[in-house]
């Protein structure tokens, strides 16, 4: 109504301005030549065209828009303000330049940006409305259309006129106008997006995805022709200060795209490989509707699971972890789940039946109490304790997988060899005791020391999924590949270890066993006769492990078939037992101690190191390893007797 | 984003209209834009709001339910958590990292899980239960801690006010 008032009283004026000049100068030039040169009638005038561009914004807004929603009003509004007071500060950098062409010129810049941001509000609102008219298609595609010509017009413009005038207040207008077109390429690519989006019936999950990349392009697109536009004009003119407003928010909004690809980066990596579909059963045994969109879930692998039972639509829990790493209906922190658990629960459905076994818990050495174990506190110590722990090792890494990550159950399974072989040698001393160890004591203890598996020459023991991690040139890529490095470098520095162990072991046995040979030769000539039956249980162990022979294996057997044989040698025996046996065995007892005490330590360090690297441990293990560890036992007990 | 958005909006549209909590009434302010809800909320029985009608409005984010909805009340309010512009100021409508008031634990932050019931729902047991140590209106947190006859007075206005009655 006020409108309708001002432009009535707008076009009185005019008319009464023009009859007046008429009526005074009769003619039509002098009457424009009257007008120009009179103050008020010239203010009238420009009071006319005003309320003319206004009537032909709204013609035109009524024409792409219909009636303004109160939301889009209030925006451009609020962004019509900051328009203005820009151009004012650059009405002031060029106050050369200042005419009414040119204050025409920045009028029309002015509504075209109107039309942008109105475009734009559209084009957002397209998503929030649940029904899209034809006649809304037509609008939008026509409006960008002209937006997008006129956008084009004037930059091509304002390139010719800095071609040929040099350099003047078009420039202004051209990176204006450039950066209005990319607004409206980027506003078409959120249309064309939203538009495929309204055919689909189901939700494109992939939608936000390349709007975050839109935005991110656009973004850096903008801050570039900001910062040129910068260094023109201090070059040329002055310090933009009217374009500072809009190129920080430009760049604060290609800092926040940047973040958010990141982000959403990561949330879709999180969401590929840490958590599991929830399949149907769990589907099942909760409540089927996603807590997010309030839909229901169905158990095609469009919705996953977290550590803490919670299940969600996929897409739903990315865009949600986009913002927040923690389940929204627990507010659990999944980030700070150790991931290998995670990991596991979703290899292990894809995992062959071999690597399943393999992953299982070996079954734990019955480590029998001997309250009279004749060696005491010192003896078993050095032995005992780091049992339970190489038993650990084993099943720590059926966890991991790479052929080179499997190999590493030399080290530990390897020590056990070392540490039980002696551990026989110096029974094999004690034996001469009357009173000693009872011979089926043995068994239990001399656990599987499986022979160390080779490393695998092709890429067998990998699944799919890991060669690809390994594969390109992507930062993952390259981690998985140092990872994989690493972890060679671990395996061979155990390696290492262990030779050390093992010929420390060989030398200390060869010995003690020269001693004891020399002592028990004459007393027993049936010494290497081992299957005696007297051995009660331990001959069968032992009978069939000549097989393979040791070092050990030679040199113990004479001392080993001591008790058996019915007239020992008394004193031999005594003198074994007090002499230079004993001595030798405290011998032996020290020099293990000292290996062994170095020995589990080496092992906590590689164990420490391997939990640090395989956070996330890959769960194969070549069937071949099982078959080793499982036939471990038997020629555990060739070495060690 | 904001198609997701629109079906979980006419769902609990749907949801709120099968089964209407007592004391709310909420709903779309037109059928075109299901992102602005008005809502009626009744002030709850035994406060001095009770009896009172309040209208307020809800304006969702186009990312809803990632974001939380923002809630003004409509109508005159004083209230210890309801800005003197009638904007409420409860922890559920704030999204975790933005902290105006400065105490309260991410846990009871939005979420996705929460939902205009469930907001509607807070409102109501804050206008029972006045949290004045965050002072979204300070004078009127004062003024409940302290001088309660005063305060009664004021609400008991607006409660006539908000059911178009003369004050009494």
């Amino acid at each position: 109504m006020r409108g309708m008032l001002l432009t009535l009283g707008s076009m009185l004026l005019t008319v009464a301005v023009v009859g007046n000049a008429y009526y005074q100068k009769k003619q039509f030039y002098p009457s424009v030549v009257y007008i120009t040169k009179s103050n008020p009638s010239m203010a009238v005038i420009y009071l006319q065209a005003f309320v003319m561009v206004l009537m032909m914004g709204k013609i035109t807004r009524k024409l792409f828009f219909g009636q303004l929603r109160a939301a889009e009003m209030e925006h451009l509004i609020e962004r019509s303000w900051y328009a203005v007071t820009e151009t004012c500060l650059a009405f002031t950098v060029f106050r050369d330049d200042f005419s009414p062409k040119f204050v025409a010129l920045f009028t029309v810049l002015l509504f075209l940006k109107c039309f942008h941001w109105l475009a734009e509000d559209r084009v957002d609102y397209m998503e929030r409305s649940p029904n899209i008219s034809l006649l809304f298609h037509i609008r939008v595609v026509g409006l960008l259309t002209l937006l997008g010509f006129l956008d084009y017009l004037f930059v091509s413009h304002a390139y010719y006129i800095t071609l040929t005038k040099g350099p003047s207040v078009q420039l202004v207008f051209g990176f204006e106008y450039a950066i209005l077109l990319t607004v409206v390429v980027n506003i078409m690519i959120k249309y064309v997006l939203h538009t495929v989006d309204l055919q689909s019936e189901n939700p494109w999950e992939n939608k936000a995805v390349y709007l975050l990349y839109t935005e991110l392009i656009m973004g850096f697109i903008k801050v570039v022709l900001y910062l040129t536009f910068m260094t023109i004009m201090i070059k040329i003119h002055t310090f933009p200060l009217f374009a500072i407003r809009p190129m920080y928010l430009s760049m604060r909004a290609l800092k926040k795209a940047f973040n958010d690809v990141i982000m959403s980066r990561r949330a879709i990596r999180n969401m590929n490989t840490l958590y599991p579909d929830a399949t149907a059963e769990d589907l099942a045994s909760v409540d089927n509707v996603c807590i997010i969109c309030r839909e229901e879930m169905l158990g095609n692998g469009s919705s996953k699971k977290l550590p803490c039972n919670h299940i969600f639509h996929t897409s739903c829990l990315r865009s949600w972890f986009q913002r927040q790493q923690t389940c929204p209906t627990c507010r659990m922190d999944v980030l700070r789940i150790p991931a290998n658990s995670s990991a596991g629960q979703q290899r292990a459905p894809g995992a062959v039946p071999g690597q399943q076994q393999q992953a299982q818990p070996q079954p734990q050495p019955q480590i029998p109490n001997w309250p009279g174990f004749p060696l005491g506190g010192g003896g078993p110590g050095p032995f005992w304790v780091p049992l339970p722990q190489q038993q650990q090792q084993p099943q720590q890494q059926a966890g991991t997988g790479t052929s080179a990550q499997s190999s590493s159950a030399a080290p530990s399974l390897g020590s056990t060899t070392t540490t039980s072989s002696t551990a026989g040698g110096m029974y094999a001393n004690q034996t001469n005791q009357p009173f000693s160890i009872p011979p089926f004591a043995f068994p239990p203890f001399f656990l599987p020391p499986p022979p160390p598996p080779l490393p695998q020459a092709d890429f067998s023991g990998l699944t799919n999924e890991e060669l690809e991690a390994l594969e390109g040139e992507e930062r993952e890529n390259v981690e998985a590949r140092i990872r994989c490095l690493r972890n060679i470098q671990t395996l061979l520095d155990a390696a290492a270890l262990q030779m050390q162990q093992y010929s420390a072991v060989v030398s200390s046995l060869r010995r003690s066993t020269r001693t004891t040979v020399t002592s028990t030769t004459g007393t027993d000539p049936s010494g290497p006769s081992v299957s005696a039956p007297s051995t009660s249980k331990a001959p069968h162990e032992v009978s069939g492990e000549a097989a393979k022979p040791s070092t050990s294996n030679q040199f113990q057997a004479p001392s080993f078939s001591k008790p058996e044989s019915g007239d020992i040698n008394q004193e031999a025996t005594e003198a074994v037992k007090n002499g230079t046996v004993i001595d030798d065995s405290k011998d032996l007892v020290h020099q293990e101690e000292a290996s062994s005490s170095k020995e589990p330590n080496g092992h906590e360090e590689i164990r420490r190191r391997r939990l640090e690297k395989f956070s996330k441990p890959l769960e194969n293990c070549g069937p071949q390893e099982t078959s080793n560890e499982n036939c471990g036992p038997q020629e555990g007990n060739h070495e060690t007797n | 984003m904001a198609r997701s958005a629109l079906r979980r909006l006419m769902a609990e549209y749907k949801q709120l209209t099968l089964n209407p909590p007592e004391g709310i009434i909420a709903g779309p302010v037109c059928e075109e834009n299901f992102f602005e809800w008005e809502a009626l909320i009744m002030g709850p029985e035994g406060t001095c709001f009770e009896g009172g009608v309040f209208p307020a409005k809800l304006i969702f984010p186009p990312d809803y339910p990632l974001s939380p909805p923002k809630m003004q009340f409509t109508c005159e309010m004083f209230h210890p958590n309801i800005y003197p512009d009638g904007r409420v100021c409860i922890s559920i409508l704030h999204a975790p990292g933005e902290d105006p008031m400065g105490y309260e634990s991410s846990a009871e932050r939005w979420s996705p899980v929460q939902s205009v019931e469930k907001i509607l729902l807070s409102v109501i047991s804050m206008l029972a239960e006045p949290n004045d140590e965050s002072g979204a209106n300070v004078d009127a947190a004062k003024m409940w801690r302290e001088d309660r006859e005063q305060f009664n007075k004021i609400t008991d206005r607006l409660v006539r006010k908000s059911l178009g009655l003369a004050p009494a």
